[in-house]
């Protein structure tokens, strides 16, 4: 429906809905549009703009010019200030500043939080999702004007009134399975029953509402939590703020502890949503977990071992605000322990469990990290993949499963199949998503219609995506919940301390040249400035230094010709999408335990859901283009580091350029996410003791027109971003790829026997070997004595069979 | 020794002996020198060879040096001999001696221990002013006097929409003044900043002060000034009182017309052009403070003229974040025109403005004559209070930053000087490269082919000459 027309009903009475009946040819990107247009943020500021005074400066400051704003006579002891857009801008050496951090982060997105000055911006979604968490339009606005140093615009004032006014008003509810639509306010629900689509979907015959007492806040204990560790397992949540605590009291005095209702048919929940979103009251998604009877219960709890962190429980304690489990995204940063907050809302809801995740090894490791926390029974756990398809024997277990398994377009085999249909079969307590940025909303959606869950709960890192398709999560999933502060984490030592650095390599003349050719084609052009020799002596010193440091390195190229030109270079093992599994975990395990092996190569793959915490060094040497996710993804891989709690350790995250080239444009695109977080990216422009440095690789003119004739030759999409198949990355999503593909190296060679066994004083020694293969090799026995041991064995078994 | 401090000294050691003899009179110019001008260790000879009745012989004076203060120790000397503070002389055939300038000594002597009829300290009117004006009007007076000719420099490039009228409050004395100095160029009767310009905005106040006044002393003689008077009276006016009125008539005639312009630029004040009474601002008051006021005495100046609306919060006022957001507590147009010139400005709310240094924005600064090392200057000089308890003040990333978006523009760098090559031997060429080197103008050199490249070329004019003479004398005898 174009907006011209929208604009001209509203002129009409309120009621009249009935020239929209054709929703049915819209798309959802048709109403996302049009959600976005009603509540845009930057017309609204444009608007309120034209309201202000005008001086001789005004014309510099694009953005917002509040100049002629009244400022309050206290306003060096308030913390902020307010533009007519929604950004906010917080001093954080304010006295008040924490009590306004806590109360921001509920009501509006953290844009930068570095060390003096913060930015937040209020969006409709983010004040969607503090209207969800029990936030009044009032509240909002009264607390926003008391931090404020400058009096409150009537723009923003009507921002929030208009946004929080329609959102969140109305719940969709399951109950005993069945769908309700509830409200505190009867006269939504009977605007809503107006529409005709929505009265269509109604179950329930009779004309009058359902009343019930409104659910206790804060009726339950989180397990982990300090209030489930005391004695009294209805204790409220202490992270209430002062504020949450008067507005509680106001709502006891307005004896508003009524809800009202009506019941929609379950099987046509989805329609609704989408209907209510269209007509400006978007549903909340609620699930009342404990008075659910009719799902089995999951024995499933914490051990007793397990302690939550406080950003942890605050993020759950968002989650589970009134006794009921609301869906939504909390985003915490890598290795912060998001896994432990989707077990412990696991083992709050006690019932059928689904875990999404990206990729086979991450469910794997899901699964491990379930028995690590929890005391469910190893068998309630199943695995869906494309090597297991298994079921839990039991009424309610929990299913593990990656987005591709879920998602496939084609024909399964006989036992997915079955598994699939068991799978839509059921109902769903909980249904978790990892890694829930990477997902696009397409294939989302199919997700989140075709498995029955009551509630959701998103998990990211970096609610971030060049494409700006995030925004579309918000209605799929919920809004965002809650969002950790990098800085403080890495402060309270949650997350390790990370030292970046920026290393510009200059490009060697031959290479440059090369890269000049007009000729050359961007993919070339990229290879060239990765395998620039410059880089290469760059990377091969680095690694060289943080070894004899005892760091545990891991090294990031996109392009697999790179990968494996570095790694086979320099004689490390490496990864990437075509490593089968099991020598990928043989890989990933001697990084782990062997002390020679302290230095692996990761294509893309590597970005996210690998738990590697010995690693404490990454070098970064191709990446892809100026994504700003996989920076911060790839920055995670280091900052569960285990020894981060060693006095003054510190991670190291080295990002190599090469000069003049692309690359220098697209990394300070890619570090602006990780710069607002606070981390500073230092340029070397010079890598000290590097000339003094021995056998460098390339370090002959002979060497290095060797290497720029084997890039030159490289054929055609060797510069090509590695494409992965199974993995959400790759642009395909199609699963069982991997596995038909015939794989390469078998090559049938004339030759006497003689030769090959040695008998020419010929042997066969491999230089520039795969060091993946040496690994095979050791995989037997490591220690001298066991070996030892085992070749008198040997020994012994041969004496005798003479 | 401050960068203002310093640019005064390069004038002054250019001036020939004549003219310092006569500098030398006044007691006020010579206390000023010897405060402000002169590096510790010269101080330090100075206050040694003052009172002593004789001659300092050279060996004495390199037997109080220690071996490693040597390059100090030469810097010094070459300091007071370009000043003709101290004379070389050859007092027997082996024997070189220092001798301090007569003159420099007697009013130095007069000035530490007071006494005479000079009346170089300024002389107070016998009657009490009818309308005295007390500091905070002197500030205020400064202040606005200063930033109306800051205005009118940045009129042409400052995007503000009121610049004209805001600098039109300059006269033309002052006009011709900045034009002289080549701080901006003038095109159909409209100013345009140039890139001295640029760097003169970026500039601390008190440098600025000194800059024009140099522009003034260097055009004194077109217009039938002397430069000794106008010199003498910009060091006394360095040692006047802030908040006391001063009589004009123990001025010299160019003194008295100098007066006026000063009033034009805020430096002095006078009720009217027939007063004869003027008083000095804050502005003239902190001209020869010694380095040291300038972490005391300038903040308060700075204030005064800097931030009139943020009386409470101190000297700085810019916030730089590692993410390159920028967030100046400020609410003047002046200082709003300033940082547009590095900084992307987003958004102003009634005490702060917003913005974010881009390489755009620093590469469009770059452009317009403006270096990296003075947008850090600048931005590290006017730091807020919180980022003052930072080590160093600015976050270093940004800083390096700055300067590669600098340095990625312009990948070759230019140095004015002087090459010397063609010397008689070896043993020439290492005395002077080590001499050069002591003084830290050597620029660059080339061992083998024995070629010297130098910034400047006075001290060692003058060593050589010095070398040359004794070398004759000796070959005499």
């Amino acid at each position: 429906m174009p907006p011209k027309r929208k604009a001209a009903q509203a002129v009409e009475s309120d009621d009249d809905y009935d020239e929209s009946l054709d929703e049915g040819v819209l798309s959802d990107q048709e109403t996302f549009d049009r959600l976005k247009a009603q509540y845009d943020v930057v017309a609204m500021s444009k608007k309120a703009r034209a309201s202000h005074q005008v001086d001789a400066a005004s014309h510099m400051f694009k953005k917002a010019d509040q100049w002629d704003a009244r400022l309050k006579p206290d306003h060096a002891s308030r913390p902020l200030w307010v533009d007519d857009a929604g950004r906010i801008i917080l001093e954080s050496f304010s006295p008040a500043f924490s009590e306004a951090q806590t109360f921001l982060i509920n009501i509006a997105e953290p844009q930068s939080r570095v060390s003096k000055i913060h930015e937040y911006s209020l969006t409709t979604h983010s004040l969607f999702a503090a209207v969800s968490v029990g936030f009044s339009t009032q509240d909002i606005i009264s607390q926003l004007d008391k931090f404020s140093k400058t009096s409150l615009s009537p723009s923003v004032r009507s921002f929030i009134e208009k946004s929080t006014s329609s959102f969140g008003k109305a719940r969709i509810v399951l109950k005993h399975t069945l769908s309700y639509i509830e409200s505190d306010d009867p006269e939504i629900l009977r605007r809503l029953l107006r529409d005709p689509t929505i009265a269509e979907c109604r179950a329930d015959g009779s004309n009058d509402l359902l009343q019930e007492a409104a659910p206790k806040v804060g009726g339950i204990a989180i397990p982990g939590t300090k209030a489930a560790a005391g004695a009294n397992q209805v204790a409220q949540p202490q992270q209430q703020s002062e504020m949450m605590a008067s507005l509680k009291e106001d709502d006891d005095d307005d004896d508003a502890a009524q809800v009202h209702s009506f019941q929609i048919k379950s099987e046509e929940r989805e329609r609704v949503i989408k209907r209510c979103q269209d007509i400006g009251l978007p549903l909340t998604e609620e699930y009342d977990f404990k008075n659910d009877e009719v799902n089995p219960d999951l024995e499933i709890d914490l051990r007793p071992s397990a302690r939550i962190r406080d950003y942890q429980e605050r993020a759950l304690g968002k989650m589970f605000g009134n006794s009921r489990a609301r869906s939504g995204i909390i985003v915490l940063p890598c290795g912060a322990g998001k896994t432990l907050v989707g077990i412990t809302a696991s083992c709050t809801i006690q019932k059928s469990i689904m875990v999404l995740c990206t990729s086979a090894m991450s469910a794997v490791q899901w699964r491990a990290e379930f028995i690590k926390w929890s005391n469910v029974d190893p068998n309630d756990i199943a695995v869906f993949t494309s090597s297991d398809k298994n079921t839990f024997p039991r009424q309610a277990g929990i299913l593990i499963s990656t987005y591709t398994m879920i998602t496939a377009t084609k024909k399964r085999s006989h036992d997915a199949e079955k598994v699939w249909d068991w799978i839509r079969s059921r109902e769903w307590g909980l249904l978790v998503a990892d890694e829930v940025h990477v997902v696009p909303a397409n294939v989302f959606k199919k997700v989140t219609y075709a498995i029955a869950s009551h509630c959701k709960l998103g998990l990211t890192a970096t609610l971030l995506r060049e494409d700006d398709k995030i925004e579309t999560l918000n209605f799929l999933i919920g809004p965002k919940l809650y969002e950790a502060n990098w800085q403080e984490l890495a402060e309270q030592g949650h997350i390790a301390k990370v030292q970046c650095a920026e290393v510009w390599c200059q490009m060697t003349p031959e290479f440059y040249t090369e890269w000049l050719r007009p000729s050359s084609t961007n993919q070339k052009k990229a290879l060239l400035s990765v395998m620039n020799p410059k880089k290469f002596q760059a990377c091969q010193f680095l690694i060289d230094y943080h070894e004899k440091r005892g760091d545990k390195i891991i090294v990031f190229a996109d392009n697999v010709f790179a990968l494996e030109a570095y790694a086979k270079k320099l004689g490390k093992a490496y990864i990437y999408g075509d490593t089968p599994q099991a020598e990928r975990l043989r890989i990933l395990e001697n990084f782990q335990h062997n002390e020679l092996v302290n230095t692996i190569f990761l294509s893309k793959i590597g970005d996210t859901s690998l738990d590697l915490p010995e690693a404490t060094c990454l070098i970064q040497i191709s990446s892809h283009y100026g994504s700003r996710r996989q920076e911060a993804q790839r920055l995670g891989r280091i900052l569960r580091a285990k020894r981060r709690n060693d006095e003054g350790f510190n991670a190291f995250f080295y990002s190599l350029v090469s000069k003049d080239t692309d690359e220098m444009f697209y990394s300070s695109k890619r570090q602006a996410f990780l710069v607002d977080q606070g981390y500073a990216f230092k340029v070397i422009t010079r890598l000290e003791g590097l000339e003094h440095h021995n056998d460098l690789a390339f370090s002959t003119p002979q060497e290095r027109r060797e290497l720029l004739q084997s890039v030159v030759d490289a054929k055609e999409g060797a510069g090509d971003v590695e494409n992965i198949k199974g993995d959400l990355f790759g642009s395909k999503y199609a699963s069982n790829q991997g596995r038909g593909k015939k794989k390469a190296g078998v090559r049938r060679l004339a030759g006497t026997l003689s030769e090959l066994s040695g008998g020419q004083d010929m042997a066969y020694i491999e230089y520039n070997k795969s060091k993946n293969k040496d690994l095979k090799k050791k995989q037997g026995v490591k220690n001298a004595f066991v070996k030892k041991l085992a070749r008198n064995t040997e020994n012994a078994r041969k004496a005798a069979g003479k | 020794m401050s960068a203002s401090a310093s640019q005064a000294l390069a004038y002054l050691e250019e001036l020939p002996l004549t003219v310092h003899k006569k500098l030398y009179q006044q007691p006020s110019t010579v206390l000023a020198i010897f405060r402000c001008m002169l590096p510790h260790l010269a101080k330090t000879i100075v206050m040694a060879m003052l009172y002593m009745t004789g001659p300092l012989p050279i060996a004495d004076l390199d037997a109080w040096v220690r071996e490693d203060a040597r390059s100090e120790k030469d810097k010094a000397v070459s300091n007071l001999e370009s000043l003709h503070i101290i004379n070389l002389e050859q007092e027997s055939p082996k024997q070189y001696t220092y001798r301090l300038n007569a003159g420099f000594a007697r009013s130095l002597r007069q000035a530490l221990t007071g006494g005479g009829s000079h009346a170089s300290f300024g002389v107070p009117p016998s009657q009490p002013d009818p309308e005295r004006v007390d500091l905070a009007f002197l500030d205020e007076y400064a202040r606005k006097r200063w930033e109306t000719i800051l205005y009118y420099m940045v009129a042409s490039t400052s995007g503000l929409a009121n610049a004209e009228s805001l600098g039109s409050g300059v006269n033309d004395g002052t006009k011709t003044l900045l034009r002289n100095g080549e701080f901006v160029r003038v095109i159909h009767g409209k100013a345009h900043i140039t890139e001295k310009g640029f760097s003169f905005v970026l500039q601390e106040v008190n440098s600025q002060v000194w800059s024009l006044l140099l522009i003034y002393l260097k055009h004194a003689e077109q217009l039938q000034m002397s430069e000794v008077d106008i010199l003498s009276f910009i060091f006394m006016l360095g040692s006047l009182e802030l908040g006391q009125d001063y009589s004009t008539e123990t001025l010299s005639p160019t003194q008295q017309k100098m007066l006026e312009d000063l009033s034009a630029l805020g430096i002095v004040y006078c009720s009217s052009k027939s007063s004869t009474r003027f008083y000095p601002t804050r502005l003239a008051t902190t001209l020869t403070s010694e380095a040291g006021a300038l972490s005391t005495v300038e903040p308060v100046i700075a204030n005064a003229l800097d931030a009139p609306s943020q009386g409470s919060s101190g000297k700085g006022y810019i916030i730089v974040e590692t993410n390159y957001r920028l967030y100046a507590y400020t609410s003047s147009h002046l200082q709003i025109a300033v940082l547009n010139l590095f900084v992307k400005l987003t958004s102003r709310f009634p005490n702060l403005v917003a913005g974010k240094l881009t390489k755009e924005s620093v590469r469009r600064a770059n452009g317009l004559g403006i270096s990296a090392s003075q947008i850090i200057d600048y931005l590290a000089t006017h730091a807020h209070p919180q980022m003052q308890k930072n080590n160093p003040v600015l976050p270093p990333t940004v800083m390096d930053q700055i300067r590669l978006w600098e340095y990625e523009g312009e990948r070759i760098q230019t140095t004015d000087g002087y090459l010397m090559k063609d010397f008689r031997d070896e043993i020439e060429y290492n005395e002077i490269r080590a001499y050069t080197e002591s003084l830290g103008i050597l620029v660059w050199r080339n061992d083998h082919k024995r070629f010297l490249f130098l910034d400047r070329l006075e001290q060692v004019k003058l060593y050589m000459e010095n070398k040359k003479n004794r070398g004759r004398s000796q070959a005499s005898k």
